[in-house]
């Protein structure tokens, strides 16, 4: 079917602020080649809308109306005391730090240590000298357009590589902030590959300090995790009220590679997470997990593709959600084993609790297969709390709002049980428990 | 795998030859000209003596038709239908007014005795065939004749073919007629509309129970010819139908097209209970012939605590694109789909369910089993959905799949929508082959490893095939047996 292209106003704004903007995008020739053939591709799709399979429930078209000026070399102001604040939970973390302000990178805030086998370098130093050049070759099925928008934009992310059989003391934490009033597009990518044997913990934290304007964000993390390594991968989207955030997150597993994400969306009027994770290597182990927290008229989005390309893998995603208002929570969890993929192991759950009559949640939970020595299975569930609990539990004496914070609270648990490391469970648990008492409310 | 191998073997014990029904009629035919066009449309309203006001219905479909474009959703693959190269009305000579089965001609009763659908009401009286079911047979374009119409009549029930209703019922078609199924609800919904032929209608006043089964056993047997049957139920309040369709057709190299559309009416408190075994020739073993089976099949529960539920069996047809849905407006109505899909060779199966919820206080069950085998590709497409004012509104289901060899493909596409709180929904679906687990707790107590097998592929498809009507559920149990054979080396 031929659709007749018309490009919205923020399509075209788009495509006029990359000729404005270009010259001073960080990157050599082969960079700025890159970035002008994405403008290019990017005009011919357009944002994603409804009408494509993949983001049937969350049509950037209509919602991204207004094009914003992409951040750009930005100064502005930030101390020490606004970050930590904006970390909540996270800013007790004894971590690398690594920090960028409206997607540039400040070495002054950062406190990134030096580690045996850890290298860790501001991507925009990388385009400048064209080697970044195999980091803007990223593809992922549905996700074209705005993965070319990424590479647009681009102005800076983390490029971390961590060595073969090294074993990272302290965890990474990679901090995107967003401050100022103004409005703005900020363009991030991450590139990160960890050596076989290696183990590492990486965490994505996009935080806006108080009184940031509303924007837009365009993320994109790739990992290369490999052969026999270990990794736990974190990102908490908490971008604040009126901001969008579309993100990217590819992730190849090698053989025998261990590997545990786990996502904390909230106050975030927009978010799109798209996640594809492919095994690339035999017997390796992939546990993706997360919780998200709606309420007003957000609309968070987690649409997960596991690509069991490989024989003998396992695979395991739990998401929990919480909607109270008119939120509206999308997940949607494909499996896909190719032929071949004997041996496989998957299963998936996606679990909502809807607190208010307007509350919406649509789920599509795909399983694509075909391999027949498997055992896969998914699920989904959406209810209010449950009456009988709740009963039961005032009938022994907990008043009411506690019983639902308790409920509620050992709901999104299941997930957060999830991270092993018992610090950052509990830095996670202490935001979550944050968010939550603003929904209950 | 020894394991699938024991399933094909104990299968292939029940029945030697892969598709029984593929023989073909000798018989002298009417046949509109090869193509579609409004002289088309014409042609078959006027064979059928209908009313000006259906001829006008049906033109407007077809402008619509004419508008739209074939859907490319399905997770199938074949090659364009050209819609002028086929005929769109095929009817024996003979059959134009038969007033008893006497006046059929023998040959087609021939074609049914064959099949095993008992037309002669005596014998089925007396026990000679089978169980007491009341039969609408339809062969090509037309129904050729209709059993036990005098014996529902006494009830008040009202079983005969559209065409018929159409003469001799015309307020209650034009009443109810797309009520469900709008003209242009679907590209082959709006094909259907424009050049139906015929199909069954099914009145059940209020309050009354029809006193037994019904069913209609469509039959393809021209070359080249599209059969585009319509069935229409309307269960009055407090009425109760039960209802069987069955399908064959003869084996062929050429791909047949199939488009039906059936629409269920429930009122208040009444009951409709929908059964299908689809077994049209699924094509050879490499793929070639086969019908396409493209229908729209919908319910609505209009009445409050109305409720209707859709039991399929699918083993038949090359491609399958087919999705019985529940529209539960009535407050307090119920919506069930049950489904058994055997895909082997290389057959495509895309079936499913909707359940729209409306009205509060609904709810909705859906168990859905495929098994692929062959080179076959199985996928479940489901939606359930509550809207926003519909509250307290429940959803059970449960799709699972079992994959016997390597080169098939079995997938679940659900779509879950619950747009207010109070709807309680569950999704659980599960792929697997038969684990070794399972083999060996049977065959520890003392089962042979085919026993062991048997008994585990029957567990597997047991909650749909309890929801059959008693009389249909061992020749089901028979043709998923034979659906399944070959379907390793």
């Amino acid at each position: 079917m031929t659709v007749a292209v018309t490009r919205t106003k923020a399509e075209q704004a788009y495509s006029e602020s990359f000729e404005a903007v270009a010259q001073k995008l960080p990157g050599g020739r082969a960079v700025a080649e890159a970035r002008k053939a994405a403008i290019g591709a990017f005009a011919g799709l357009g944002f994603p809308h409804r009408r494509i399979e993949e983001w049937k429930y969350t049509d950037l078209r209509s919602t991204l109306k207004e094009a914003l000026p992409p951040a750009i070399a930005d100064a502005t102001r930030v101390s020490v005391a606004d970050l930590e604040a904006a970390l909540g939970g996270l800013a007790e973390l004894d971590a690398h730090r690594v920090v960028f302000v409206n997607g540039t990178h400040r070495p002054a805030l950062s406190s990134a240590g030096r580690e045996k086998g850890l290298e860790i370098g501001p991507l925009a130093f990388a385009l400048d000298r064209s080697a970044g050049d195999a980091s803007i070759r990223p593809s992922a099925p549905g996700q074209e357009a705005m993965i070319a928008l990424n590479t647009a934009f681009m102005t800076d992310g983390a490029l971390v590589h961590v060595a073969k059989g090294v074993r990272l003391a302290k965890p990474l934490l990679l901090i995107f902030v967003r401050a100022g009033k103004e409005p703005r597009l900020l363009t991030t990518r991450n590139s990160l590959t960890i050596g076989s044997g290696a183990e590492a913990t990486i965490i994505e934290a996009h935080v806006a300090l108080p009184g940031a304007g509303a924007g837009q964000a365009n993320a994109l993390s790739e990992i290369a995790v490999g052969d026999d390594a270990g990794v736990v991968h974190v990102k908490c989207t908490l971008e604040g009220a009126g901001t969008s955030h579309v993100a990217g997150w590819l992730a190849t597993l090698g053989a025998k590679a261990r590997y545990r994400a786990f996502h904390l969306t909230a106050g975030t009027a927009l978010v799109r997470n798209n996640l594809l994770a492919t095994f690339r290597g035999e017997d390796a182990k992939l546990d993706i997990s997360g919780c998200f927290l709606g309420r007003d008229a957000e609309h968070i989005d987690t649409t997960l593709v596991v690509d069991h390309a490989v024989p003998g893998c396992e695979s395991r995603e739990l998401f929990k959600g919480v909607l109270a208002g008119k939120a509206r929570g999308v997940f949607q969890g494909k499996v896909i084993v190719r032929p071949d993929a004997q041996k496989t192991d998957g299963k998936q759950m996606a679990q909502v609790l809807m607190l208010s009559e307007d509350a919406e949640f649509d789920s599509k939970p795909e399983l694509e297969i075909y391999a027949d020595d498997v055992v896969c299975g998914h699920g989904s569930t959406a209810a209010e709390l449950d009456r009988n609990l709740l009963f039961y539990m005032r009938a022994r004496g907990v008043p009411l709002e506690v019983a639902r914070r308790l409920l509620i609270e050992s709901f999104v648990g299941e997930a957060l049980d999830k991270v092993e490391d018992q610090r950052l469970r509990e830095a996670l648990s202490a935001m979550t428990v944050g968010r939550l008492s603003g929904l209950v409310a | 795998m020894p394991a699938v191998q024991q399933t094909i073997d104990q299968v292939k014990r029940i029945d030697v030859d892969q598709y029984k029904y593929g023989f073909e009629t000798t018989i002298e035919v009417v046949k509109a000209p090869k193509g579609l066009n409004e002289d088309i449309v014409r042609f078959i309203s006027d064979k059928k003596g209908e009313p000006a006001w259906m001829l006008q219905w049906r033109l407007e479909a077809f402008q619509r038709w004419q508008a739209m474009t074939e859907p490319t959703w399905a997770n199938v693959k074949y090659p364009r239908i050209d819609f002028q190269d086929l005929h769109y009305y095929a009817a024996p000579k003979s059959s134009e007014g038969p007033k008893s089965l006497d006046e059929v001609d023998p040959e087609l009763l021939r074609t049914y005795e064959k099949l095993g659908i008992p037309l002669r009401e005596r014998e089925v009286l007396a026990g000679v065939q089978g169980a007491r079911v009341a039969v609408d047979a339809v062969f090509d374009s037309v129904s050729v004749v209709t059993t036990f119409k005098d014996e529902l009549a006494k009830a008040g029930v009202i079983f005969c073919s559209i065409s018929e209703a159409l003469r001799e019922h015309p307020e209650l078609v034009r009443k109810y007629l797309g009520s469900v199924v709008p003209q242009g609800d679907n590209f082959y919904a709006a094909l259907n509309s424009a050049v139906f032929s015929d199909g069954s209608f099914v009145y059940v006043p209020e309050g009354v129970r029809c006193p037994m089964e019904l069913s209609t056993y469509f039959r393809i047997n021209e070359k080249q010819t599209g059969q585009f049957e319509r069935t229409l139920i309307i269960a009055d309040k407090g009425a109760y139908v039960s209802y069987l369709e069955g399908c064959t057709a003869p084996t062929r190299d050429e791909n047949q097209l199939h488009a039906a559309v059936v629409e269920l009416i429930a009122l208040d408190n009444a009951e409709i209970k929908y059964s299908t075994v689809q077994n049209w020739y699924p094509g050879d073993k490499d793929g070639k012939g086969g019908i396409y089976n493209f229908v729209t099949k919908r319910g609505d529960c209009r009445g409050r605590h109305s409720k209707i539920s859709w039991t399929q069996v699918e083993t038949g047809s090359a491609i399958t694109w087919k999705y019985p849905s529940c529209i539960l407006r009535g407050d307090e109505s119920r919506g069930e789909f049950y489904s058994i899909a055997v895909s082997n060779g290389h057959q495509q199966v895309d079936s499913g369910t909707k359940m729209i919820h409306l009205g509060s206080n609904t709810s909705s069950r859906i168990i859905s089993k495929g098994i692929a085998a062959g080179h076959s590709q199985n996928t479940y497409r489901g939606l359930v959905s509550a809207h926003r004012k519909a509250k307290n509104v429940r959803n059970f289901t449960n799709c699972d799949s079992l994959l016997i060899g390597d080169k098939c493909g079995a997938h679940t596409v659900p779509y879950i929508e619950a747009k207010n709180a109070s709807a309680h929904f569950e999704h659980e679906a599960t792929t697997s082959k038969i684990s070794d687990d399972k083999l060996f707790y049977c065959m520890q107590r003392g089962l042979s490893e085919e026993e062991a097998v048997a008994l585990i592929v029957n567990g597997f498809v047991r909650d749909v095939l309890q929801q059959l009507p008693m009389e249909f559920m061992a020749e089901t149990q028979k043709l998923i047996g034979v659906s399944l054979e070959g379907s390793v080396g």
